[in-house]
């Protein structure tokens, strides 16, 4: 049986392994591209991929996908944060509203929301709108469960004392709730930020009207395979940043510990 | 004669943050067939690592064997309790117990009476078809002692068995234990903190020093066993033993406080 | 029995409530019909619908693709994330990976999946495959780690070898999580699926919902949309009553009650 310090030295290994792993397949890639094992169709090589990144960024059409797309995605996890704390405050505070949401969300939280696009669509058109309410529609679910879950958990004693010390309902709300639900809601927020990513550049794949979903279809209709690996690594990369930076703002701003 | 456990030089030590750390130094012990061994001693002494080790579930230094066989790992000639009962949470009680004969093919009409007779003796026949988590403590370490026995092994490990009880049940579990060993004249090396235990229940103590580990002092227990609870505990042998081993393993644990 | 029917109507009657509300604004043309079809007329569609073949064909497309890739990606997902909890090796090699996918916007890779194998089931299964891999390889690795040692001491010592310790104690312990994992899985094979097809596909549920709404029949938009909205509702109550069942021992299952004291 290993020993904690066995697994220390192993952590050591572990990365050196993993990059390794990485690295023989970028390598491997290039090779059978280069090789032609495949056509340039299906696996254009590693420099391709690159040279046509480099293109799209130098001639703006990436940065201005992106944005848009990142725009949409954000838009709508604004609106879902806002709208999802405050229904989650509200549920747990209001057994009428609780009572009256919970059948709507157990029906709308395990349905693939996509499938509600072409309705979307239909009302607010195929530009901006119609995506940033798709998003929100998305991500609005796992914040509402977890502000509510984290609000009625909130220690029963921290709420009376700070009442026994005059402090008003507003206030409670602020100094007290919110604080105590903050560590929940930021896990439903490192859940819901790939699911607006996603919508958005799906909702932009089926409907087009701009940004990355839509000139990534654009270009595999073309057959621009480097186009294609270009816009999927990028959206890669994407995901990557926007998690870490969740991590990073999870540990930055630490909750406080329950008080017992 | 050859002992049925016989440990010589055995030490161990962990990785740990701090660097490596000896939990057990130079321990010699020789176990005959048929004695109740207790090991006892200050917190974090290494007692439970040493009977780990007898089990085979830990790898150390210096030699291991068993009836003049050096061990290479766990076996069924070594059964095992912990104190945190270790029951199959997704098994009922006679699967539980059942778990060994079946692991060992035998025939299924020898695994139902081996079944059959330890619930009668653990007195769970009501509950034979529940789950673990429908059990109160005592009830789980009961059948994690039946489980353990259903393998017939040669040698009873017992790792702090009765330490998350409460003290009525405590005094329950012993008499029991002490009952089924004056029956069956297995061999038992059971790990201790609570020194009355060690005295009630076996023929021999070995009292270990702190950190790093190794067996310092040993007292031989002469107690006339088959009569009651209240004549063993009230005797003056007994409280004589008693006073001698707590004395010991105080002086023991005051090394710590002294060295820390 | 009586009881439980009337606290299932309390329950549910928001439902109900909303329905009302929803057929009241379009009887009164508070909201363009066109836009927001009344209840009533989305239920006639529905009917419709059902009574011909065109929901049941195009959701058994849909239900196929993505029942088959939730199913191909938990036997390996299971796999995977047993070897991982295992080897460190293995885990040091196939971590980046699974790291990789964990960032990627799964439908992201439907364009290139376009590419190598064409619009149609095969795709569909394949982007879905890749999508519910994630959540079980990570839940399953979890669910392993956390095995106490002391459960496979205890299996040592009463004889169990490793294939024996693998089948009988890693995977039983892990399987909670592992159907937390299927039901996160669940959700994510319906959304990639509908969003393959609606991307690029001639079959299917998505396929059906985006050709009504182009031919602007959006009564049968609105029921195709219905359809899949209970679908998917049913699904998840089924993997729920499944996982309950199979979770019949665990701690967290309601009616946990200590004996008589020993």
């Amino acid at each position: 049986m290993t020993g904690k310090g066995d697994e220390q030295a192993n952590l050591v290994r572990s990365y050196a392994l993993s990059t390794l792993s990485v690295a023989v397949i970028l390598i491997a890639w290039e090779g059978a591209a280069r090789a032609k094992l495949v056509p340039d169709l299906f696996l254009p090589s590693v420099s391709a991929v690159l040279i046509a990144l480099r293109d799209e960024i130098a001639d703006g059409t990436l940065p201005i996908d992106l944005g848009v797309s990142l725009y949409r995605a954000f838009a709508g996890l604004l609106l879902a944060g806002v709208v999802g704390v405050a229904v989650g405050i509200a549920m747990a505070r209001s057994a009428l509203t609780r009572w009256f949401l919970d059948p709507l969300i157990g029906v709308a939280f395990p349905a693939p929301k996509i499938a509600f696009l072409p309705i979307f669509i239909l009302w607010f058109g195929i530009d901006h709108m119609s995506k940033i309410l798709l998003v929100a529609f998305s991500s609005v679910f796992p914040i509402v469960i977890a502000t509510y879950s984290a609000a009625i958990s909130v220690n029963r004693l921290l709420i009376w004392s700070s009442l026994s010390l005059g402090s008003s309902r507003p206030m409670i709300m602020w100094k007290v709730i919110l604080p105590a639900c903050y560590p929940r809601i930021v896990a439903a927020f490192r859940v819901a930020v790939p699911v607006a990513l996603i919508t958005a550049f799906t909702a932009e794949m089926v409907a087009g009207g701009g940004g990355m979903g839509a000139t990534l279809m654009y270009a595999q209709r073309f057959f621009e395979s480097p186009t294609v690996f270009a816009y999927i690594v990028t959206m890669l990369v994407v995901g990557l940043v926007f998690d870490k930076a969740m991590l990073v703002i999870r540990d930055r701003f630490p909750s406080w510990r329950e008080f017992n | 004669m050859i002992s049925k456990i016989s440990v010589r030089g055995v030490s161990k030590s962990y990785n740990s943050n701090a660097g490596e750390v000896l939990a057990l130094q130079g321990t010699d012990l020789e176990i005959r067939q048929g004695e109740f061994v207790s090991l006892v001693g200050p917190s974090g002494c290494g007692k439970s690592t040493l009977l780990y080790i007898v089990g085979g579930f830990l790898a150390a230094n210096g030699v291991v064997q068993i009836d003049g066989k050096t061990i290479i790992g766990p076996g069924v000639d070594r059964g095992i309790v912990f104190q945190e009962y270790a029951l199959f949470p997704w098994l009922t009680v006679r699967r539980n117990i059942l778990y060994g004969p079946r692991v060992r093919n035998l025939p299924p009409q020898q695994c139902d009476e081996v079944a059959d007779r330890l619930i009668d003796v653990i007195g769970l026949r009501n509950f034979e078809h529940r789950y673990p988590r429908e059990l109160s403590g005592g009830m789980k370490q009961r059948v994690a002692i039946a489980r353990m026995l259903a393998g017939d092994p040669a040698i009873l490990l017992l790792d702090e068995p009765f330490g998350a009880l409460d003290a009525l049940t405590r005094e329950a579990m012993q008499d029991e234990l002490l009952r089924i060993w004056l029956e069956m004249r297995k061999t038992v090396l059971m790990v201790t903190h609570d020194v009355n235990e060690a005295v009630y229940l076996s023929n021999r103590i070995c009292v270990m020093s702190a950190r790093p580990g190794r067996i310092v002092k040993e007292f031989t227990v002469n107690l006339d066993r088959t009569r009651t609870r209240e004549a063993i505990v009230l005797s003056d042998e007994y409280n004589r033993v008693r006073n001698q081993v707590w004395l010991s393993v105080r002086q023991q644990a005051s090394t710590v406080a002294a060295a820390g | 029995m009586t009881r439980s029917i009337t606290d299932a109507a309390i329950r549910l009657s928001p439902i109900a409530i909303v329905l009302g509300i929803w057929q009241l604004t379009a009887s009164l043309h508070w909201v363009d019909t066109a836009f927001l079809p009344a209840p009533a007329a989305v239920g006639r569609a529905l009917g419709q619908l059902l009574s011909g073949n065109e929901i049941r064909d195009n959701l058994l497309v849909t239900l196929f693709r993505a029942l088959a890739g939730l199913a191909l990606a938990t036997v390996s997902g299971v796999w995977f994330g047993i070897g991982m909890a295992r080897s460190w090796v293995f885990n040091a090699i196939v971590s980046p990976l699974v790291g990789a996918t964990y960032s990627l916007p799964k439908t992201a890779i439907v364009p290139l999946l376009i590419l190598w194998f064409g619009i149609g089931s095969t795709m569909g299964i394949i982007a879905v495959y890749l999508t519910c891999l994630l959540p079980i390889i990570v839940q399953t690795y979890h669910g392993v780690r956390a095995t106490p040692a002391v459960l496979v001491w205890s299996a040592q010592s009463m004889g169990a070898e490793e294939r024996k310790i693998l089948w009988q104690i890693l995977l039983p312990h892990a399987l909670p999580d592992i159907f937390t994992g299927l039901r996160v899985a669940l959700g994510f094979s319906f959304v990639v699926a509908i969003s393959a097809e609606m991307i690029a596909s001639t079959k299917g549920i998505g396929r059906l919902i985006f050709m009504y709404g182009e031919s602007g029949s959006y009564d049968f938009m609105f029921a195709a949309v219905a359809s899949v909205v209970i679908a998917a509702f049913f699904a998840d109550r089924a993997l729920l009553a499944l996982s309950t069942r199979s979770l019949r021992w665990h701690e967290s299952h309601a009616g946990a009650n200590p004996g008589v004291a020993a």
